[in-house]
């Protein structure tokens, strides 16, 4: 498992890194719809690579959307009440969400599979009808508006934002996937019984993971905030920022930085791309490529590449499946 | 395990006793709360099925009732009908299509990583979300039947009782799976499949067909349930979605595989509910209620050591 | 490492073509109109295709100032950054003169940034939220907002039902009892009648729409009932309509006055025996045929263009969009903005909703244009005009019949 997963990153993640630049710093001369969507897609992007990260434990989280309209909230409430400058909120709410996500992770954390699973999404839909039901704080169901956005909402200069954003994201994302938390989180994953009885304190591991996850997750949402403006219950927990980061990373591959950031650009770009074309039904086009991208590339883009790489060097590994057990 | 049957016992004791409170308070939202619940299990069986036996979480759960609701629709509509004479051409469209998706779709992602059926199952509900609003667009559509708005009057409080049908329904899809499960050679093999796949492959079952039956039996009760839905609620496009989420959070409450306590986490759910309704002003937090008592029984039965 | 390139190359290619597209349309030689709605939608999709209706309509006669008209429609998806990014393509790549559509407040939040930084002449229809009119803000004098806001839409119900209840004295209208849905829309409609309607009793309770996965209103109802409300109102959702009536129904309430307040209404309500007598808010329905002759002209093009009727008033408002922009650049004679500007907020538009639309600064922005729904009522299967009494087109029935009919 983790020979495939180590031996062939040598020279390939720097030319990969490059590339990723370029693609980043394109938009920045192309105007302002593609760094709208550029900022779409790193946004998703950045909630898909959070979500990948913590699925290297085995856990699955379906609460992106509440720690994400959680952090938009706190950014909105920090911002009115607390007088934090737009860019600094990005930080706060990170914090905010980092600590909520610390204590209820101290206490939902023993839960597995499923039952783990269910409970982070009533978390997040309970995050929603506090957010909806505290009319003094939050402005109830109607929202709140941000006192001033980010950079006065300066198209480069939010792009800009974001993209720093996204690389701080995949550089902790890659020092998870090198430092001693990756063994141990895979250990988690790969068989838990034993990686506690080789003294691997799962708890700890997995509750740095789920707060650091979570606190990204409140991070991008606090830039959503900032980017639009504003917080409602309805958008800021919308299910679609669950539901979408994972089909992304499911489609570029689990398990690493780069499947999620490859999902995230081919559907986010995709998506776009196909309603000028269709403007009645370009979702349904949509799903269909979701379904037919599932059934032709079990393992995601990235997955199939690193796949005939390993086949072109005649790679072979006793244990090719490195799927969830 | 006999810590966690005690649970159970002691679970259904405390919302009997609940249960009963209510009803002196206030004997309509015990009715409405157990209508309710018959509607949350009738739904969230199918699912419980699928999730036990085929061990995939179908995220297309709701819109292939919302599909079975537009099949019924459309009949009623077409041939003049009342929609319930459609109900047995509806279940069998559904089970085939059932059969269809099973084969044609999830069939086909047992291989790969386990995640990946979530995912094809979001995309098949895009897809079918999408064609029916393509076809019918999102403008809701619902017949008029008088003997929805059938009610008893109890001295001076009126009732609707229509929605009894639900508990029915839920009661008849309950012991139908039970005696299917236990009674069938059929059943017997799924509940090998659910086990132990491996084992049930090694002593000659048939894993694929057992899957397909399965998956399509799950689809034709929601062919059932779509065409009652229909006759109570409004349907849309989008009107299946947050039966999926309900009723995923209420077998992971019941706890994976056990179908009779679905319908008790129903009633626990419904009733709650229906009994913070019946606060003045406390409509807003019964989705918190909801939830709450989800992650509630799943934390009690962690901690009980139950934990599958 | 081959296939890692091909990836990358992939990668380039589909990120490019996006970029790419659209990059050049040529000289502005037809006048260019973007619209965003949720095509998704039934409000969406037949307000656009209104606005395409009326742009076909101009073309047909020689278009704007002898240019011809195109319309750019994209999806908002109703998402908020989909609805933005829309704007942002509209005004940068599709080069439009003027923006229309909208639908969703929540959507419309996400996109007044975009506008306010392209500040093009911006015709919306949608959007009653007072949270976006603060978001707009003052002196923005190229914004014009169709939709009334939600306090506009209160204060209408509240001059017409005082109308109402004077003309005819029978009409008791001082117990007032609100269901309203939980979220952004209802809770807004029942914050404003309770300032509103001060004077009078109130009472309201919320319920979980079936929009939004719910459906069951027998607790809300119970509370009604017991409340014996001279005037009963509910603000949800179409898809809430006939089940409420049903267990209204169930439970034998049936106030004197049964008012339901959704955007829009499903499919073949009319024709159900429980519509009789239900009191509505509106802006527009097929009745008004009789009293406009622009709505009777615009509902007979848009049946016979589309061959479905138009659902909601979405529809003809999209319609209207796009007229008004038409009649200010005709009489600006030129495609000066400022000149624009100065005839749209002097214009006197006879509009299919009946209406002659002005704008005139409301709260916070300067030019809003409609500030009334109407009261109307099905009768016979059909929504007729109460209210404004200009435009009615039946007389009221009352009470509302009882159950036992």
């Amino acid at each position: 498992m983790s020979s495939i997963e180590q031996r062939p990153r040598r020279r390939a993640p720097w030319v990969f890194a490059a590339l990723a630049a370029l693609l980043a710093f394109l938009p920045l001369v192309a105007g302002p719809y593609p760094q709208t969507i550029a900022r779409s897609v790193l946004t998703y992007m950045m909630l898909a690579i959070s979500w990948d990260m913590l699925i290297r434990s085995g856990q699955l989280s379906f609460g992106i959307a509440g720690f994400f309209g959680l952090g938009g909230y706190a950014a909105a409430i920090g911002a009115t009440y607390l007088g934090v400058p737009p860019v600094l909120t990005l930080v706060f709410a990170a914090v905010v969400v980092g600590v909520v996500a610390l204590l209820i992770g101290a206490v939902v954390l023993r839960l597995r599979g499923m039952y783990f699973a269910i409970v982070t999404l009533a978390l997040a839909e309970i995050f929603r009808i506090v957010m909806h039901n505290w009319s003094s704080l939050t402005g109830g169901p109607n929202g709140m508006l941000l006192p001033r956005s980010a950079f006065d909402g300066n198209s480069v200069a939010t792009y800009l934002m974001m993209l720093v954003l996204a690389a701080v994201v995949i550089g902790v994302s890659e020092w998870f996937r090198h430092s001693r938390i990756h063994f141990a989180l895979t250990a988690i994953r790969d068989n838990e019984t034993v990686a506690a009885s080789a003294g691997v304190n799962i708890y700890a591991y997995l509750l740095t993971a789920f707060a650091i996850t979570s606190g990204i997750q409140g991070a991008v949402g606090a830039s959503y905030a900032q980017l639009f403006g504003f917080v409602t219950p309805e958008s800021s927990f919308n299910v679609n920022y669950t539901l979408i980061p994972l089909a992304m990373t499911l489609l570029g591959g689990m398990y690493g930085t780069w499947g999620p950031v490859v999902g995230a650009v081919l559907l986010g770009v995709v998506g776009e791309y196909l309603k000028l074309f269709i403007p009645y039904g370009h979702l349904l086009v949509y799903g269909v490529i979701i379904v037919l991208v599932i059934l032709f590339m079990p393992r995601g883009i990235v997955g199939l590449v690193r796949g005939h790489l390993e086949r072109s060097r005649r790679t072979t590994t006793a244990s090719e499946k490195g799927g969830a057990a | 395990m006999t810590g966690f049957k005690r649970l159970q016992v002691a679970l259904s004791v405390a919302a009997g006793i609940a249960v009963v409170a209510l009803f002196l308070w206030r004997p309509t939202a015990v009715v409405y709360g157990l209508q309710r619940a018959g509607l949350y299990a009738s739904i969230a069986l199918p699912m419980a099925l699928v999730l036990g036996i085929v061990h995939i979480v179908n995220l297309a759960h709701g819109e292939m009732m919302m599909v079975a609701a537009y099949l019924s629709y459309a009949a009623a509509r077409a041939l003049g009908i009342d929609p319930l004479l459609a109900l047995v051409p509806t279940t069998i469209v559904m089970f085939i299509v059932g059969i269809v998706l099973y084969r044609l779709t999830i069939s086909r992602t047992v291989d790969g990583p386990e995640l990946n059926q979530l995912i094809l199952t979001f995309g098949i509900a895009m897809v079918l979300g999408q064609a029916v609003n393509m076809i019918a667009t999102s403008q809701p559509r619902k017949i008029s039947l008088d003997y929805v708005s059938a009610s008893a009057t109890v001295g001076d409080v009126s009732f609707g009782v229509y929605d009894f049908v639900f508990v029915a329904l839920a009661a008849a899809s309950l012991a139908g799976l039970y005696l299917f499960l236990k009674k069938t050679r059929l059943g017997q093999a799924a509940t090998a499949v659910g086990q132990n796949p491996r084992g049930a492959r090694i002593v000659g079952i048939d894993v694929q067909r057992t899957y397909t039956i399965v998956f399509a039996i799950s689809a034709a009760l929601l062919g059932i349930v779509g065409t009652f839905f229909m006759t109570k609620f409004s349907i849309f496009p989008t009107v299946g979605g947050s039966y999926t989420m309900r009723s995923f959070s209420l077998v992971a409450m019941a706890g994976i595989g056990n179908l009779p306590m679905i319908v008790v986490s129903s009633v626990i759910l419904g009733v709650s509910e229906a009994a913070i309704q019946a606060v003045p002003h406390g409509g807003g937090w019964s989705p918190l209620v909801f939830f709450g008592l989800i992650i509630l029984a799943i934390m009690i039965r962690s901690f009980r050591g139950g934990r599958a | 490492m081959r296939s890692r390139t091909l990836l990358a190359v992939a990668l380039v290619l589909v990120a490019g073509m996006a970029f790419a597209n659209g990059a050049q349309e040529g000289a502005a030689e037809p006048i260019r109109m973007g619209g965003v709605w949720p095509l998704g939608d039934i409000t969406g999709e037949q307000g656009s295709k209104s606005a395409q209706l009326a742009v076909d309509e101009l073309n047909a006669n020689g278009g704007i100032l002898g240019r011809p008209v195109e319309l750019v429609v994209i999806d908002s998806e109703f998402s908020p950054d989909k609805g933005a990014a829309a704007i942002e393509r509209l005004a940068t790549i599709e080069n439009v003169d003027f923006f229309i559509g909208g639908m969703s407040s929540g959507v419309h939040l996400g996109q007044i940034p975009a506008l306010k930084r392209y500040r093009k002449i911006t015709m919306w229809t949608g959007a009653a939220s007072h949270l976006a009119e603060e978001a707009i803000g003052p002196d923005q004098d190229w914004y014009f907002h169709l939709h009334p806001w939600d306090y506009n839409q209160g204060a209408s119900y509240v001059e017409g039902w005082t109308a109402i209840a004077e003309r005819y004295p029978d009409i008791a209208i001082d117990r007032w009892f609100l269901a309203y849905e939980e979220g952004a829309f209802g809770s807004a409609s029942f914050e404003a009648t309770q300032q509103l309607f001060s004077d009078m009793e109130i009472s309201g309770e919320s319920f979980q729409s079936a929009a939004a996965g719910g459906g069951d209103y027998t607790a809300v109802l119970e509370r009604a009932k017991e409340y014996d409300p001279d005037v009963f109102i509910w603000a949800g959702y179409d898809a809430d309509a006939l089940p409420i009536m049903e267990q209204a129904r169930a439970i034998d309430f049936a106030p004197p006055l049964f008012v339901g307040a959704p955007p829009g209404w499903p499919a073949s309500f009319g024709e159900s025996g429980l519509a009789e007598g239900v009191t509505l808010y509106g802006m527009w329905a097929p009745s008004l045929n009789s009293v406009s002759d622009v709505s009777a002209h615009y509902y007979q093009s848009y049946v016979s263009t589309y061959d479905e009727e138009p659902a909601t008033y979405f529809a003809p408002l999209g319609y209207t969009a796009v007229m008004i922009l038409a009649q200010a650049v005709e009489a600006a004679g030129s495609m000066d903005q400022d000149a624009i500007i100065a005839e749209l907020q002097n214009i006197e538009y006879d509009s299919a909703l009946g209406e002659t639309i002005s704008f005139a600064p409301s709260r916070v922005i300067s030019n809003q244009g409609i500030r009334q729904q109407k009261i109307l009522q099905w009768q016979g299967g059909e929504q007729q005009v109460l209210w404004p009494f200009e435009f009615a087109t039946s007389e009221p029935e009352y009470p509302f019949p009882s159950w036992d009919r």
